[in-house]
């Protein structure tokens, strides 16, 4: 896979929050959700990529040269919708449909009417009188139709009902057939995550504890159900227990060979759930 | 497209490596038959809720071994297998499928002649049934 994106040694403090160094590569064709709790640095990260705030340190590289070499013009390759539209409440859709028609090169204006109709969208209300659902499903629909290579959407449907969730997830996913496309999506949503990113970016206290293939990470815990109750201190390769008869282990070679040793027998060994997997690695990593 | 694809996160099996085989089975069993489009890598994906690297890598293994072939700008689609293949892949599925059921067995402490035993009746109730 092309590396489209790649970032080194980025470094930004704001007041006592440090943020990195953070070092990663994105490729062409994937879908990275970028998660930690509230404040972990997913807007911090998304903000300096799209310098929007000043970095104070690393580079970014876009198809293997510094964005510098760009001039203006990189911004041109990747659509950003923020968390909120600030500035755009006077204007209608419509109007705002013009304002990305004349930024974006690649805007397609069909594809766009397409998925207003889909999603039935109001273009003659000014944003500021629209619904905060309403608003973010015309942001969504105003980024993808720019058609970018690169596409960064902070937490696109936190707002969003469960049909037009729905909708909105199989129109991604179709989104990144339409070429050679990279999606990042900041999101708090469990769903977007299961069904559409391919890696994930964990990030903690404006730190990257990792980038992860989904199934990777997940296949990598496993949950024991024992006969008989755990010793009180913690076993080879326990991440947490549940009572006294269920531990989870991230390393399953030498939880087995301990329990096996011991005469420990676990009736059941079970795999856990991406929510659980994510809560486990913030929860442990300091 | 919707494919009946069931992943277990709980069987020891790679998950690429369980797509494979149920696709596999598909095609051998002739529930796709030859020429039969298969959805993207990436519709699959979400489908399955699983990362495009797992899809692809499924799809690689078949498309090397020869049970789909993907046009450029046109799709994935079912390859004309043989005979001789279609059966190796039957066998293949149920011996797979017998072996599981022996397995839970063995891991309720059963004998192999006590297997041998289960084995037996239930052949002899499904004649009974007239199969």
């Amino acid at each position: 896979m092309q590396t489209v994106l790649e970032i080194s040694h980025l470094v930004k403090t704001i007041d006592d929050f440090q943020f990195g160094p953070i070092d990663l590569t994105f490729e062409l064709g994937t879908i990275h959700a970028l998660i930690g709790e509230n404040g972990a640095g997913k807007s911090t990260f998304i903000k300096l990529l799209m310098e929007l705030i000043r970095k104070e340190d690393g580079q970014i590289r876009l198809f293997g040269k510094p964005i510098a070499a760009y001039g203006e013009s990189w911004k041109q390759k990747i659509a950003y919708q923020p968390q909120t539209l600030i500035g755009c409440s006077p204007f209608t859709g419509l109007e705002l449909m013009e304002l990305m028609a004349h930024c974006y090169p690649t805007w397609n204006e069909t594809y766009c009417k397409q998925l207003i109709n889909m999603f039935e969208l109001p273009l003659n209300k000014p944003l500021g009188k629209l619904s905060q659902g309403v608003q973010q499903k015309l942001a969504n629909v105003l980024t993808l139709a720019c058609d970018t290579e690169i596409v960064i959407l902070d937490e696109p449907t936190a707002h969003i009902d469960i049909p037009a969730k729905q909708m909105l997830i199989n129109v991604i996913a179709e989104w990144m057939e339409r070429g050679d496309k990279l999606m990042i999506i900041a999101s708090h949503q469990i769903e977007d995550i299961r069904k559409l990113a391919d890696f994930l970016i964990v990030l903690k206290k404006g730190k990257l504890l990792g980038k992860y293939e989904k199934e990777e990470l997940t296949s990598q815990y496993k949950q024991y159900f024992l006969q008989k109750p755990l010793p009180n201190q913690p076993i080879p390769g326990e991440v947490d227990r549940k009572g006294g008869r269920i531990v989870i282990s991230d390393q399953q070679d030498k939880t087995e060979t301990y329990l096996t040793k011991n005469g420990f027998n676990w009736v059941q060994k079970e795999s856990l759930g991406l929510e659980e997997v994510i809560s486990i690695l913030l929860k442990n990593e300091r | 497209m919707e494919l009946p694809i069931r992943l277990s996160k709980d069987s020891p099996e790679p998950i690429y490596y369980q797509l494979e085989e149920q696709i596999k089975a598909l095609i051998a069993s002739g529930q796709l038959p030859a020429g039969s489009p298969l959805p993207s890598i990436r519709s699959l994906s979400k489908d399955l809720e699983i990362s495009i690297i797992t899809t692809r890598r499924a799809y690689q293994n078949l498309e090397y071994q020869g049970f789909i072939k993907t046009t450029q700008g046109k799709g994935t689609f079912v390859a004309d297998i043989n005979a001789e293949k279609r059966e190796k892949v039957k066998t293949e599925t149920v011996y797979k499928a017998i072996l599981s059921g022996v397995e839970t067995a063995l891991r309720h402490d059963y004998t192999i002649s006590e297997i041998e035993q289960i084995f037996q009746k239930i052949i002899a109730d499904l004649k009974e049934k007239g199969v």
